[in-house]
């Protein structure tokens, strides 16, 4: 009877959620705990201006033209060496063109990614505050890299 | 006439408003649970201030009464639906000593005054000259009402059962065997149809939140919001407390653990239930409006009535055994 196919339903609805009860959380506690992100996560990059030949790749090859970069000729040997180097994240679309595209690995990606912030002005960040983010860096990021032993 | 009169319900209420704080709590913890998620846990520890926080909410809140709405209508009702919630709380005996008001018709008292609420949720719907309250008021005083009727009914075979309307002398009767083995019909349709009148899914069609804004209430907010609210975990205290006194043995105790108190095994009891109405509203869906009054009218109360023929038939095949 209909009853009855309706009846076995609704126990067997119940068991389903009586059983979730006692499983394991969905959930993370992510404010409280990050996240583990997968190592091809695209966060926020590092910048490591020793390895920079100031070669002005990335500036040129980023779509929003977020990557603003100055470089002096280098005192001591050929070349030259990293003045200044701003990311306006207010347009950084995290892409990872440009650490594609940098041929000494100096600027890589990490698994950052919180910039939320109350004023606008923060999320420009220069060469120093790029320097600092040294955490969670990506394990793989140019594989053609000039001088990355691989 | 001791301090007792006066102190007793004082403190019944704080005991009920304690349950409803935690019930609510509770019910979204267990949700949570069944969701495969925590429940609230930002607010205090385990979150046990998040009912306190959202409360707290709703009494800042400002009270706003609606340009054309009937002034005294609109800030009757949600009194005319709390007090029979508290009210009824009288009759309910918790154990052999802690019971307010012994009266003969115990049950008949419970079940009339419960369904005074129905009318504070028609002025309510009435007063705020709101077309959508006034539907969704409608609506909810058709479900209660056709509800009740079954609710009724289903009492009756314990009534006959236990041979007295006075729920004491229920509970004493079920010393030996709890009426939910002999009234098994009884039970479930007394179940389901106490689901229907608290306005809990899987006929929460009054409130619906995810398909209507709102029911009767719309045009509530702040304090008079909570007052309806409340009265709705108060029924949920009352009904659940009721079940407990006629299907499950009141404060008599399982397996003969009599060491535990009567007041404890009460408790327990009433705790199942409790859970259960939390745990069918994390797994059933609300049903359709058509469905609503089919399952009342043919199939409940066909139920009910032969739920009563049968134990009248029991009652003299089987006599001193039943």
């Amino acid at each position: 009877m209909n009853g009855g196919i309706l009846m076995m339903g609704l126990i067997k609805g119940m068991g389903v959620t009586l059983k979730t009860m006692t499983q394991k959380k969905v959930t993370h506690k992510y404010p409280d705990e990050p996240i583990p992100m997968p190592d091809r996560f695209r966060g926020i990059q590092y910048l490591d201006p020793d390895k920079c030949i100031v070669c002005n790749q990335c500036a040129r090859v980023c779509p929003t033209d977020c990557i603003t970069l100055t470089g002096r000729k280098n005192p001591e040997k050929r070349g030259k060496v990293l003045e200044t180097f701003d990311i306006n994240f207010e347009i950084c679309i995290l892409c990872d063109l440009c650490t594609e595209v940098c041929p000494t690995e100096a600027i890589v990606m990490t698994h950052n990614f919180e910039l939320a912030s109350y004023s606008r002005d923060d999320l420009f960040k220069d060469i120093h505050w790029l320097r600092e983010n040294n955490s969670n860096i990506r394990s793989e990021n140019n594989v053609n890299a000039r001088g990355v032993k691989k | 006439m001791n301090v007792w009169m006066l102190l007793g319900p004082v403190l019944l209420l704080g005991v009920v408003l304690g349950f409803v704080t935690y019930a609510i709590l509770l019910e979204r913890k267990v949700l949570g649970w069944m969701q495969g998620r925590h429940g609230p846990n930002r607010v205090g520890p385990w979150g046990i201030f998040q009912t306190v926080a959202d409360v707290f909410k709703l009494l800042i809140k400002e009270d706003t009464i609606p340009a054309k709405a009937d002034r005294t209508l609109f800030k009757m009702a949600p009194v005319i639906a709390f007090v029979p919630a508290f009210v009824v709380l009288a009759a309910i005996p918790f154990s052999e000593d802690l019971v307010f008001a012994d009266i003969g018709v115990g049950v008949l008292y419970i079940i009339s005054l419960s369904s005074i609420t129905t009318i504070g949720i028609l002025v309510g719907g009435w007063a705020s000259n709101n077309k959508y309250a006034l539907l969704g008021a409608m609506r909810s005083v058709a479900q209660m009402i056709s509800y009740e009727i079954p609710l009724v009914m289903s009492v009756v075979g314990v009534v006959m059962a236990a041979g007295t309307l006075n729920l004491t002398g229920i509970v004493e009767a079920q010393q030996r065997m709890w009426f939910i083995i002999p009234q098994i019909i009884g039970f479930l349709v007394f179940f389901t149809a106490s689901l229907a009148e608290l306005n809990r899914t899987p006929f929460d069609l009054p409130e619906a939140e995810s398909e209507l804004v709102a029911g009767y209430h719309v045009e509530y907010s702040g304090f008079r919001f909570a007052f309806f609210m409340l009265a709705e975990y108060v029924y949920v205290f009352a009904m659940a407390a009721l079940t407990t006194v006629l299907f499950l043995g009141g404060w008599n105790p399982v397996f003969g653990l009599e060491f535990i108190p009567p007041l404890i095994w009460f408790v327990l009891k009433f705790a199942l239930i409790v859970f259960t109405i939390f745990w069918i509203r994390a797994t059933l869906p609300r049903i359709r409006v058509d469905q609503l009054m089919q399952l009342g009218w043919k199939v409940l109360l066909p139920l009910a009535l032969f739920n009563i023929f049968l134990s009248a038939l029991l009652k003299e095949v089987l006599e001193g055994w039943y």
